[in-house]
């Protein structure tokens, strides 16, 4: 049955009758504004009140409070205890329900210094995360026998190994298709042989160190921030402080010396993979046989090339691992938070390879090498 | 008298591999009851709760919700029946990435037709009747004490006005003063909004104070239902234990 309202007036006596069910599946039904403004006192009747709720009570005292009656003032009569509890309940409650809670907008130069405070907070808690690393690593260097092995190598595992076949397979790809292309331009010229220089030049020196990084980024990175973060919201990084040990030692260090040895690794892995597709390409597509493909790879490929591509995984390494480790062991302490940061070190990382990856550029230019 | 049972709980068989955790519990809550279900640790409390309110299958075995089967319904009826009862989980299980306020109104946005201002409106009011303060409203979940997690946990599990209320462990991880508030505030509320709750607890003190009716789990199967001191007769030894455990402390 819907809810129903019906007003009169007598003398000085405003008379409410309330009927039918009023409760939360029906408070669309509820009339709105159906009580005129009393200035006597008033009488609400529950006799034919069906069903009542918390949001039925609450939709009630809201006409009555619209209507400029308090909703301590009136009458309330032939209410069945049950739905007198209810009603008590709420009315004990309205007050509070009706508090303005409205967010503030915050000014734009508000969020403006909002901002510019959390980062510099960032970069400062950065810098202090860097130092006590360094401290640590310098003590670990003192104080060897305290290197986590076992952990180092099951990180070794997860990153380098579990990551070869994926690496190989997107150089291999990628050395595949930029020969292809440059194949196509090549032959027009008839310079086909040329082809093995670029594909060197292009996988060893900038592709291979670029996408292997990336990969890695995506990949080892979001993992390490996504564990240590939940270690943190599990207490289970404070424990290992309450142990006496030093999260520094026993979670940061031996993730990141592993991704140092791991992204080089891959990085040849890529070198290969990458060069291999090239010669699958040059053998098809432009009739150089795979032994004058690695004739040719011999004159052309300088072993300074292939060094400068291998050097510059470490950095990227560094860089990639201080940031993943920093956003795990910063997550808040709650579900949201890992994403955020996850995808923090994901996009940070990304970033700063190909940041670094330019500087090295122009760096190597311009010391001629 | 059929009319009144609200949960039926009919000869529940649990396995989990090799491992069998029910083996035939039959239980049953009628209208208006604040039941307790209690029993030792790995006894499947907290799986039967599951169980009932349709989160995980039983092996064997029906379970009945205002007398339609919830292993049978499709899923349209299940959702439809989970509005009419109100879950509080362990840890609150509040949503991280929305505040108080917008938490105890997701029920009623995503189930009924109201504007956003009534729902919000309304949240606060379950908000005020879970004892919580208004200012508590714009906070996110964690910046909230344990305490304050488990009201406005509650107020979500209200926010539909259901008959029935599930709570697996309220007072865990709450220190005593806040535990008793919380005891007095679910008792409160059954008997005003006429509500039915089923409840797993480990606290004695619950028992003593607000339950009208335990139910013992032992052995995969119910060992006894009645009132605590009916109860407290059963010849069993964990649970001669667990009620020593408190003359113990009084002494």
């Amino acid at each position: 049955m819907l809810p129903s309202l019906h007003a009169s007036v007598t003398d000085t006596c405003l008379h409410l009758e309330i009927a039918g069910t009023w409760r939360l599946q029906t408070f669309k039904q509820i009339p709105r504004n159906a009580i005129p403004n009393a200035t006597s006192s008033v009488v609400v009747d529950g006799s034919a009140l069906t069903y009542l709720d918390t949001s039925g009570a609450w939709a009630l005292l809201r006409l009555l409070h619209e209507a400029g009656i308090a909703v301590d003032t009136p009458n309330y009569l032939n209410f069945s205890p049950t739905h007198s509890a209810i009603l008590d309940l709420v009315r004990q409650n309205f007050s509070a329900s009706l508090a303005d809670t409205a967010q503030t907008q915050r000014s734009l130069l508000a969020q403006l210094g909002r901002l510019v405070s959390t980062g510099v907070q960032r970069a400062h808690g950065l810098l202090a995360f860097v130092g006590v690393l360094s401290v640590e690593m310098l003590q670990l260097l003192r104080a060897p026998h305290r290197f986590r092995l076992r952990e180092f190598t099951n990180q070794v595992e997860v990153v380098l190994v579990y990551a070869v076949p994926l690496a190989f397979a997107m150089m291999f790809l990628l050395g595949l298709v930029f020969s292809y292309l440059l194949g196509i331009q090549a032959k027009q010229f008839g310079a086909n042989i040329f082809v093995v220089d670029g594909a060197a030049l292009a996988v060893c020196r900038e592709l291979a160190p670029v996408i292997v990084a990336i990969l890695v980024a995506g990949r080892s990175g979001a993992a390490i921030t996504a564990q240590l973060g939940t270690m943190k919201v599990y207490e289970e990084v404070d424990a290992i402080s309450i142990l006496g040990l030093s999260p520094y030692s026993v979670l940061v260090i031996p993730r990141i010396l592993a991704l140092l040895i791991a992204l080089p690794l891959l990085v040849f892995v890529g070198d290969v993979a990458g060069l291999l597709g090239s010669m699958l390409v040059a053998a098809h597509q432009l009739d150089i046989t795979p032994i004058s493909f690695i004739n040719r790879l011999d004159q052309v490929l300088d072993t300074k090339t292939v060094l400068i591509g291998l050097l510059k995984a470490p950095v990227f390494a560094i860089f990639i691992g201080v940031i993943a480790c920093y956003m795990g062991l910063n997550v808040a302490k709650d579900a949201r938070s890992i994403g955020v940061n996850t995808t923090a070190t994901v996009v940070q990382s990304i970033v700063v390879v190909i940041l670094l990856n330019a500087i090295f550029a122009i760096l190597l230019v311009e010391l001629d090498l | 008298m059929a009319d009144d049972t609200l949960i039926a709980v009919d000869n529940i068989v649990t396995r989990f591999g090799a491992n069998t955790i029910h083996d035939g519990v039959s239980m049953s809550v009628r209208r208006g009851e604040v039941v307790a279900l209690i029993g030792g640790s790995g006894t499947g409390k907290s799986v039967l709760l599951k169980e009932i309110i349709g989160l995980l299958r039983p092996t064997l075995g029906s379970v009945t919700l205002f007398g339609e089967s919830v292993w049978q319904v499709n899923d349209a009826a299940l959702r439809a029946l989970r509005q009419r009862f109100g879950m509080l989980f362990q840890d609150g299980a509040l949503f991280s990435s929305i505040n108080v306020a917008r938490n105890v109104a997701t029920p009623l946005f995503e189930h009924t037709h109201l504007s956003t201002a009534d729902c919000l409106q309304l949240a606060q009011l379950k908000l005020a009747l879970a004892g919580l303060p208004p200012s508590a409203a714009n906070k996110m979940p964690n910046a909230l004490s344990g305490g304050m997690r488990k009201r406005v946990a509650l107020a979500r599990a209200l926010a539909l006005d259901p008959e029935l209320l599930f709570l697996d462990e309220p007072t865990s991880g709450l220190d005593p003063i806040s535990a008793r508030a919380f005891d007095h505030l679910i008792r409160t509320l059954a008997d005003n909004l006429g509500l039915t709750v089923l409840l797993v607890t480990h606290d004695l003190d619950t028992l003593l104070s607000i339950i009208d009716r335990v139910i013992v789990l032992s052995n995969g199967k119910v060992l006894g239902s009645g009132t605590v001191a009916e109860i407290k007769q059963i010849d069993d030894d964990w649970l001669q234990a667990y009620f020593a455990a408190r003359a113990n402390t009084e002494k």
